[in-house]
């Protein structure tokens, strides 16, 4: 299995505060991870460093076994590292359509099309010339997944999609990531809600102050002692 | 009367091509550029030192090839290496080129006043509705009108266009897709310098070319993004319009008061909207 996307011993923050520290994770071709923590321990950083957009003071980041300087946004998306960002960020300007079109940046093969996307997420494709914005949480997430999907990456990172979502949205968000999965699109999921990091996810971190407190697999693992295991 | 509200026109048609530029601009980069005035101030010294070989025409494409040229330098040699300062460093370093483009001005072509002829091709004056008005008065409006039909097509239409719109909204998440920014800049930049240059060549014969030349204009354009809502295309171009009106106006029955008109209304937007006209959110 070859490694997508790797962190060794990186430090890194925002001007002189130091977020992350020491830490280590890799994800390989295809597989399911999954990062775990409490708000405020340095998730979303872990996605800043490889986007540049927190400062990498040591260590090394690594995309599809390159070494990566983030400097630059768009590098990620281009090395086949697309990002599902928190909050999830859909353009307020610009239509559902216009949103997905913004993912068709060039430099990758291309699998994933406009249409592919509208057959994943049908909703998408009836409201495809509404704002982008004036969608419900759960299909702007579906926007904000099939935009990503756009750029047609080997890593799909989603930091905290279930986020102000309801229980059965986030069903159907745990169904559609298995079949992305299954597709061979390998998933760095942050999370905090245990049962879509159950259902989705193959192995774990746990991210607590900065560093990664804890790893495993989750297969013979239940709910209640994943929970217990990350409950430090 | 219609006299007076095609003259508006004239104005405000103007105006907008200058403040659609700081429009194009602040959306990328997120500052406001004091240069922009020198940008409008060289394009009418171009255009006024073209014109003469090269004829209307000419000097408009001259202006519009050597101030793209120019915006796309200052994108890259200084707004780019600059994007990770505070904001109010680089709004200095565009003050500070501001009067640097105006020494260089008056080096070149000098301190004195210049006055461009009215293209001879655009002489004369017609009558409208029984009243007579100068043709290169039309030809302004025009070139106004089509610079912002054009300008909205390609925004529209056009897949650099969809970028644009994308990264001045969300630069952060436009880049995170994979849609290098810094090119989009570059384009944005070069095209905002462009218009303020064309829009220089054609204001000439209607004003007095001097190095000081581009600060009034500034200022309104200022005011008109203001009124507008930053990094609103919409809201400059209704903002221009009745800027471009409420000046003419001003001029014709109010003339003592006339510079302070736009400055109140933009204290009477600001307090009804803070956001400005089409302003959602900054
Ligand atoms: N852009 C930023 N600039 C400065 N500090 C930040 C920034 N983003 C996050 N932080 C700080 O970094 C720490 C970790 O934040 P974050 O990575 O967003 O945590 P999480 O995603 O786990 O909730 C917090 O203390 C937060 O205040
Ligand atoms: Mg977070």
């Amino acid at each position: 299995m070859s490694e997508l996307l790797a962190f060794s011993n990186v430090v890194s923050g925002y001007g002189d505060a130091r977020i992350l520290h020491d830490v280590d994770l890799t994800i390989g071709d295809g597989e399911r991870v999954a990062v775990l923590g409490r708000n405020g321990v340095g998730k979303t950083t872990i996605v800043n460093t490889f986007l540049g957009v927190a400062r990498l003071s040591s260590g090394e980041v690594r995309l599809a076994g390159e070494r990566h300087s983030p400097i630059r946004h768009f590098i990620a998306a281009r090395r086949g590292i697309a990002l599902v960002p928190q909050g999830r960020r859909i353009i307020p300007t610009l239509t559902v359509r216009e949103n997905l079109a913004i993912g068709g940046a060039p430099g990758r093969n291309k699998p994933w099309t406009l249409d592919r996307v509208f057959d994943l997420f049908p909703i998408l494709r009836e409201r495809a010339n509404t704002p982008g914005t004036a969608l419900s949480g759960g299909q702007q997430q579906m926007l904000a997944i099939g935009r990503a999907l756009m750029s047609n990456p080997s890593l799909l990172v989603l930091d905290e999609p279930s986020e102000g979502l309801a229980p059965v949205i986030i069903d159907e968000l745990a169904v559609v990531l298995r079949q992305l999965a299954d597709a061979g699109t390998a998933l760095l999921l942050i999370e905090q809600h245990f049962g879509l990091v159950h259902r989705v996810a193959e192995r774990y971190y746990v991210l607590s102050k900065g560093t990664i407190v804890e790893q495993g697999h989750l297969a013979g693992i239940s709910m209640e002692s994943l929970k217990k295991h990350v409950a430090v | 009367m219609l006299v007076q509200i095609l003259n508006g026109l004239v104005y405000g048609g103007l105006l907008y091509i200058v403040s659609v530029g700081l429009v194009l601009i602040f959306g990328l980069r997120r500052i406001v550029n004091f240069a922009h005035g020198s940008l409008f101030m060289l394009g009418a010294y171009v255009g006024f030192s073209v014109a003469a070989m090269g004829g209307f025409w000419g000097a408009l494409l001259a202006a519009a090839i050597v101030l793209a040229l120019v915006g796309a330098l200052l994108d890259i040699a200084i707004l780019q290496p600059l994007q990770r300062e505070d904001p109010i460093v680089t709004v200095l370093v565009t003050f500070g080129l501001l009067l640097i483009l105006e020494d260089f001005a008056q080096f070149v072509w000098g301190k004195d006043f210049l006055k461009s002829p009215v293209p001879t091709m655009f002489s004369g004056s017609v009558l409208i509705f029984g009243e007579s008005f100068p043709v290169y008065r039309l030809v302004v409006i025009a070139v106004a009108a089509l610079v912002a039909l054009g300008l909205s097509v390609w925004l529209r239409l056009s897949k650099i266009g969809l970028y644009v719109r994308a990264s001045s909204a969300d630069p952060l998440t436009t880049a995170m897709q994979g849609v290098n920014t810094d090119r989009v800049s570059v384009i944005v930049v070069a095209l905002g310098a462009a218009l303020a240059g064309i829009s220089g060549t054609i204001s000439a014969p209607l004003l007095a070319l001097s190095p000081s030349m581009g600060s009034y204009i500034l200022i309104e354009s200022f005011i008109v993004v203001v009124v507008g809502g930053l990094g609103s295309f919409a809201g400059a171009f209704i903002a221009a319009i009745v800027i471009g009106q409420v000046h003419n106006l001003g001029l014709v029955y109010v003339p003592w008061a006339a510079t302070m008109i736009p400055f109140l209304l933009m204290v009477g937007v600001l307090i009804w909207r803070p956001t400005g006209i089409a302003g959602s959110h900054v």
